[in-house]
């Protein structure tokens, strides 16, 4: 009888702060039905990330930022994905953790949408310009999302609460002590031992190291 | 026929032999002929008698500082694929310094550092480049930097460019593989005897590094790379329609085949030339 092949575990380490977060869920959604993975999809906070490294965001030298809002109208067409640079002053909100607390609290109380809920996010802050700090924001979102109505407003409630502001600051520092110092950061278990993958651009390695096959953007597949 | 002028439409099937793929391209040509003669040619000859019909060649340029690891990586990928591609690669060696002076830099913490090269020993592993980090490579990038190095490859590009890209491969393998110096003179001399350049040659070029038209000649290729936008290196600027299209680092060679209308092969490791 042939031994069952069992799935290797892709940890997702992300923030819907993170423009290159987007390109890199999106993939990963995609390749899910064509490797052999366990996509585990692991909202953390970039900013705690910054903080206990020390490791500055790119976006704050210039010529990095203006780069990084061409590159990713390239990688836009090129993956079929509606990703755009934000401004500056989106990307520098203190209150973007309220977004990142929510996704925990989704993950802890109802993982199902957990998906859906990181897309909608993305898709407001990165295709739409629109905001994702405030509670009427998050709430639009999440009924965007398929979250039924009547649940959202305690689930919005719940990121005030001590065991999901616990759980975000576990997951970053579980990111952490895996080694990273930005987002995404991709975690794979190969055989037992844990490679730390950073950025959306290693995709090819990431399947080299998996003994899967990379098969390109997959644009087909886009949900856009 | 009573002896008019017949027109007719031949459609050529022309092989794009320079492409290394079994693509054809079409062209349609209006003949006018009173008599039709069939001749059987060869490939060769309808390239030859069409090359005003080739598709032009597309130019990448690629900047680079041989201190650069990510660079060799990007140098040794490109040479493989301007065998594959319709490009014309263009080898600009230029001052990472410099570019680092113009922009500003973040120096990566420890975290980010040891990830670099985890991911560098992946990536070269993967595209056969024989890379091994040297045992002080701060003070390989920081403290000796390459601007004799830099300087010495302008002077061959500016001089006898058809040594450019073994000398760059000679410079990448003494820093990259053999944790040898690269800035001392007679570093230089054995990067360039093993690029296969004469040694009178070599003594001449090294002369001429400390001289106004050389250091003006790397200040401008580099200034060219910041006008483009570069704030590090390697920088790629593809020429696209018309269109500069400025690529950082060795990982957008995918994304950058598919704006040059090209194919993705991967590694290519069967071309790969970097010997140890």
């Amino acid at each position: 009888m042939a031994a069952l092949r069992s799935r290797k575990v892709v940890e997702l380490f992300y923030d819907v702060i993170s423009p290159y977060s987007w390109v890199a869920f999106e993939v990963l959604c995609r390749y899910q039905t064509r490797w052999n993975i366990d996509l585990q999809l692991r909202p953390f906070f970039i900013g705690g990330v910054f903080k206990e490294t020390g490791n500055k965001p790119p976006a704050l030298l210039a010529a990095k930022y203006t780069y990084a809002q061409h590159d990713l109208r390239r990688l836009a067409d090129f993956y079929k994905i509606p990703v755009k640079m934000p401004p500056m002053e989106r990307l520098m909100r203190r209150e973007n953790v309220n977004s990142n607390r929510l996704l925990t609290a989704v993950t802890l109380d109802c993982p199902e949408h957990l998906e859906n809920l990181s897309r909608e996010l993305w898709m407001r802050v990165m295709a739409r310009d629109q905001d994702i700090t405030e509670p009427a924001s998050l709430e639009t979102a999440a009924t965007a999302a398929g979250i039924p109505s009547d649940t959202t407003p305690q689930l919005l409630s719940r990121i005030r609460d001590d065991d999901v502001k616990a759980a975000l600051k576990d997951t970053t520092n579980q990111a952490l002590a895996y080694g990273a110092f930005g987002a995404p950061t991709i975690v794979a278990h190969i055989e037992g031992t844990p490679v730390m993958i950073w950025g959306s651009d290693r995709f090819p390695l990431l399947a080299h190291l998996l003994g899967e096959r990379w098969e390109g953007p997959l644009r087909e597949m886009a949900k856009y | 026929m009573c002896g008019g002028i017949i027109n007719r439409f031949f459609t050529v099937m022309i092989s794009s032999r320079s492409r290394g793929d079994s693509e054809n391209s079409e062209l349609k040509v209006t003949v006018k002929e009173t008599r039709i003669t069939v001749y059987m040619y060869s490939r060769q000859v309808i390239q030859r008698s069409f090359k005003m019909a080739a598709p032009i060649r597309k130019s990448v340029e690629l900047f680079y500082d041989v201190v650069s690891p990510y660079s060799w990586l990007a140098f040794e990928v490109m040479c493989r694929y301007q065998q594959k591609w319709n490009i014309d690669l263009k080898l600009r060696p230029f001052f990472l310094s410099g570019i680092m002076q113009g922009v500003g830099f973040n120096q990566p913490g420890p975290s980010k550092a040891s990830y670099m090269g985890k991911d560098l020993k992946r990536q070269t592993d993967m595209y056969k480049v024989p890379f091994k980090m040297p045992s002080n490579p701060a003070e390989v990038i920081l403290i000796k930097g390459s601007l004799n190095a830099g300087r010495f490859l302008t002077a061959v590009d500016m001089n006898c460019d058809q040594y450019l890209e073994e000398l760059t491969r000679q410079l990448f393998l003494r820093v990259y593989y053999r944790d040898e110096d690269i800035t001392e003179p007679a570093s230089l001399m054995s990067a360039a005897a093993k690029a296969g350049i004469p040694e009178d040659m070599a003594k001449q070029l090294l002369s001429t590094i400390k001289d106004q038209a050389v250091k003006d000649r790397l200040r401008e290729t580099t200034q060219a790379a910041l006008d483009h936008g570069a704030f590090g290196s390697p920088t790629i600027v593809a020429h696209v329609d018309g269109k500069p299209q400025m690529f950082f680092g060795s990982d957008r060679m995918e994304l950058m085949a598919h704006m040059l209308g090209e194919k993705w092969y991967g590694p290519l490791p069967e071309l790969a030339k970097a010997k140890m």
